[in-house]
């Protein structure tokens, strides 16, 4: 779970792309989810993501984003097939419509997540904010908001289990819990988890001032990110998927 | 270079002053180190050392302090941090980038620093802290003592004049620990940077520091050169300081033979000194 979120070093195409157009690309697929109301549309946006993943050379990465998805889309599926009523029923209450409903919420849900983390794999976060900031003109306090957010999910996430082990070791038996009882159990530790965090982030923020950060402007950046070639292919190609999402 | 004048200061909603009326002064390219109990207030005075108190920390502040002539309190963090820099206690929070090469590329950028001196800049800071093959690893990938150096590298890439270290050898095995103070002599020497450091390692700082401070909640309870405060071996120990054993045991010579016999800090003098008590 930890490194689900982690930068894999790459040189790949999808690597080389600039970061702002990985982004056009994962906002556009998901807009295209969102708009399109035919399942083999959704497939195909599925297939895509995965091409996204392998071209990328992190299919095993793709691989174990998908798995853990599945577990939520088998709880959404089940719930959306036993709530939907309209349609002709194929089996006890399951009516037809419903299994198609069903189906088009869990694959609009993997399509739009899959490539959300796909991102920040073929992404250094640094990357990120230096073209949203040099390429979109995004003030840089947000754009280290977002950066500091996203580098802190890891740390968050090894303290947690630190606490739990710390716990389990106490006699709490987290592992034999499931659902919603283990949501339970995990809940109370999330406020001073919360509260070192906040901690943190402040440290962090005077670590950020006395290195300079109320200086940072657009120029600052040692990294350059221009629009290259294959960029511009990527913003025709979403451009056209975009409008095949619509016509279709 | 650093003057500290009759400085107190409680932090926002505290009752109780974290420093009380400290009165120090750090001469340029001078070593000093800060050895006491926890909660003793040595974090907070490095905080105000480099500004950050009470730019960032806010709270009721007395006396003042001047680096290299800048009052902390009138002049900007920013243009404190030009002149001083600092590695916190807690490394973990000190680094924003999940990226070696980014973390050092941060401050530089800041700054200014011009585009074509940045590479040298770089592998010259990671060359001196000894990681140059870290470069292009990611942080979460390295070890608790790697991390503090990277943190180092940062903070000497912009070539303060001042450095401040806040316990940089809390998460080190004691080699490491020493290669720090190293890396941190050889900054004094060659570079002419004023140190600060904090430490729990005494026999480090008799080794490698030239002046030594003594806090007890909130207090200088003692300043001076490193020996000369060692002379107080015993008011060290009743704060719970370990004194270096050479001390303690020239110390209890002294103690017990009814001699005159001067402090020692390292193996040798006191070798030099056993060996003229014996002829
Ligand atoms: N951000 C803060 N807000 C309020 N009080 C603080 C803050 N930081 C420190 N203090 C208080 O100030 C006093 C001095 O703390 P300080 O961190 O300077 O001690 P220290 O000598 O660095 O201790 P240690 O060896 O544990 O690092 C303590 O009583 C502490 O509780
Ligand atoms: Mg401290």
């Amino acid at each position: 779970m930890n490194n689900l979120f982690q930068y894999v070093p790459g040189n790949s195409l999808i690597h080389r792309l600039n970061p702002v157009s990985k982004l056009l690309l994962t906002v556009v697929i998901c807009i295209a989810a969102f708009i399109t109301d035919h399942i083999a549309v959704l497939l195909a946006l599925l297939a895509l993501d995965v091409l996204i993943g392998v071209t990328a050379g992190i299919a095993g990465r793709t691989w174990s984003i998908l798995r853990g998805l599945l577990k939520i889309a088998a709880f959404l599926f089940l719930l959306q097939v036993l709530l939907i009523r309209g349609g002709t029923p194929v089996f006890w209450i399951i009516t037809d419509l419903g299994l198609l409903n069903a189906a088009k919420v869990v694959l609009r849900l993997t399509v739009v997540c899959l490539p959300l983390a796909l991102v920040l794999a073929v992404t250094r976060i640094s990357d990120l904010t230096n073209a949203l900031v040099q390429v979109l003109h995004v003030p840089y306090r947000y754009a280290f908001t977002l950066a500091t957010a996203i580098r802190f999910i890891p740390q968050f996430l090894e303290e947690m289990s630190g606490i739990m082990e710390a716990q389990t070791a106490r006699g709490v038996a987290f592992d034999q819990a499931r659902g919603l009882k283990k949501f339970s159990m995990i809940l109370p530790l999330c406020a001073p988890l919360l509260i070192s965090s906040v901690r943190r982030t402040d440290q962090t923020a005077v670590a950020a001032e006395v290195r300079g950060f109320a200086l940072r402007t657009r120029a600052s950046a040692y990294k350059r990110y221009p629009f290259t070639r294959v960029d511009n292919a990527a913003v025709v190609f979403c451009a056209a998927l975009l409008a095949a999402a619509i016509l279709i | 270079m650093i003057k500290v004048q009759d400085v107190s200061f409680t932090y926002k909603d505290e009752t109780h002053p974290a420093l009380e009326g400290i009165n120090l002064e750090v001469p340029e390219g001078g070593f000093l180190g800060i050895i006491g109990p926890a909660g003793a207030g040595k974090t907070t005075l490095a905080r105000a050392v480099a500004g950050i108190i009470p730019h960032h920390y806010t709270g009721d502040f007395y006396g003042s302090i001047t680096v290299n002539g800048l009052d902390t309190v009138d002049s900007s963090l920013i243009d404190l941090s030009r002149l001083v820099g600092i590695v916190f206690q807690d490394v973990e929070s000190q680094i924003i980038s999940p990226m070696v090469e980014d973390e050092l590329l941060y401050g530089l950028e800041n700054f200014g620093v011009p585009r074509e001196e940045i590479p040298e800049r770089m592998e010259d800071a990671l060359r001196r802290v000894g990681i140059p093959e870290l470069r292009d690893r990611s942080i979460s990938s390295l070890s608790g003592g790697q991390r503090q150096k990277v943190a180092i590298a940062s903070v000497i890439a912009l070539k303060p004049r001042v450095l401040v270290m806040d316990e940089p050898t809390g998460e080190l095995d004691p080699r490491s620990s020493r290669q720090v103070f190293s890396l941190l002599k050889s900054l004094n020497e060659d570079l002419g940077i004023t140190v600060i450091v904090i430490e729990q390692k005494i026999m480090l700082l008799c080794e490698f520091a030239r002046q030594l401070a003594v806090m007890n909640e909130g207090k200088i309870v003692r300043a001076g050169h490193t020996r000369e405060v060692l002379v107080h071996a015993e008011e060290l120990e009743a704060l719970g300081v370990n004194c270096p054993r050479v001390t303690t045991l020239s110390r209890l010579l002294a103690v017990k033979t009814g001699l005159e016999l001067p402090p020692c800090v390292d193996l040798d003098t006191a070798e030099r000194m056993v060996r003229g008590l014996m002829i």
